[in-house]
């Protein structure tokens, strides 16, 4: 029997931007849904808040990043505190500038086909990282 | 110069949940003319602009756990809070309003977010 490294997910939190209310929902569906086996989590601050060992995630897990807008806070966190990403996505690649005016930045319920796509796709990522 | 509340990411956990509810409920309702929130990974990655709000403005952060990410990164880009919120010591409060999970808080979890948003009005948010 082969070990498979779980793979970590680390997404942009987004608090400014709606792209971060839906990479952030993505993450969330690969985490409980479509690959609660597979996969782990850890706060993206943490890697400057947290210890060696938080430090360590990217290093001991193969991991993808999953952006909600160009500046890239996510993969540029995750190679400058813990270790360069196996995989860089990012929602702009998937649907343009997504950062909108502030009132609209929680409704993401209208983009649930987006998020279902980028959800699919990390899913596909993990798969393909574990083979 | 709007007031900024800052929470932390918290995917992991369904206080974190509540201290980004906590943070729409001002910055996004009916008081968004007084605060704003913005995102707390650009301090880790030493966004100017995001540097210079945290210096010049009023910072309250709400942190889902101990290792208080927000509280630190704030301190990391030179700034220093008037107010840091803890979320379980809120709880604590308020045993009544445990939140569910970190994909829904619900009703004890909006009632939580609610009492954070009225500490941080209480505070002198509004004058």
């Amino acid at each position: 029997m082969t070990f498979k490294p779980k793979v970590g997910l680390i997404s942009c939190s987004g608090e400014a931007c709606s792209g971060g209310n839906i990479s952030r929902a993505a993450t969330l569906e690969v985490l409980h849904h479509l690959r609660p086996n597979e996969t782990v989590t850890i706060c993206l601050p943490l890697f400057l808040a947290g210890d060696d060992a938080e430090r360590d995630f990217a290093k001991h897990f193969p991991t993808i990043t999953i952006d909600g807008c160009n500046k890239l806070c996510a993969a540029k966190g995750t190679a400058r505190y813990s270790s360069e990403p196996a995989v860089k996505m990012n929602l702009e690649d998937y649907a343009g500038n997504y950062c909108r005016s502030d009132d609209e930045r929680r409704r993401i319920q209208g983009s649930s086909k987006l998020v279902g796509k980028i959800a699919q796709d990390i899913a596909s990522h993990v798969d393909r990282l574990r083979d | 110069m709007k007031k900024v509340v800052i929470p932390c990411s918290g995917i992991g956990k369904a206080f974190g949940a509540v201290a980004r509810e906590a943070t729409y409920l001002l910055a996004d309702a009916e008081y968004s003319d007084t605060f704003r929130t913005i995102c707390l990974p650009l301090l880790m990655t030493d966004d100017e602009e995001s540097k210079q709000i945290v210096l010049e403005s009023d910072v309250y952060t709400i942190d889902g756990c101990p290792k208080k990410c927000a509280s630190v990164l704030v301190r990391h880009a030179g700034g220093n809070p008037v107010m840091e919120i803890m979320t379980p010591k809120v709880l604590a409060n308020n045993k009544e309003h445990k939140p569910e999970t970190v994909l829904d808080i619900g009703d004890g979890g909006r009632h939580l977010a609610d009492d954070i948003m009225r500490i941080i009005l209480n505070h002198g948010g509004i004058e």
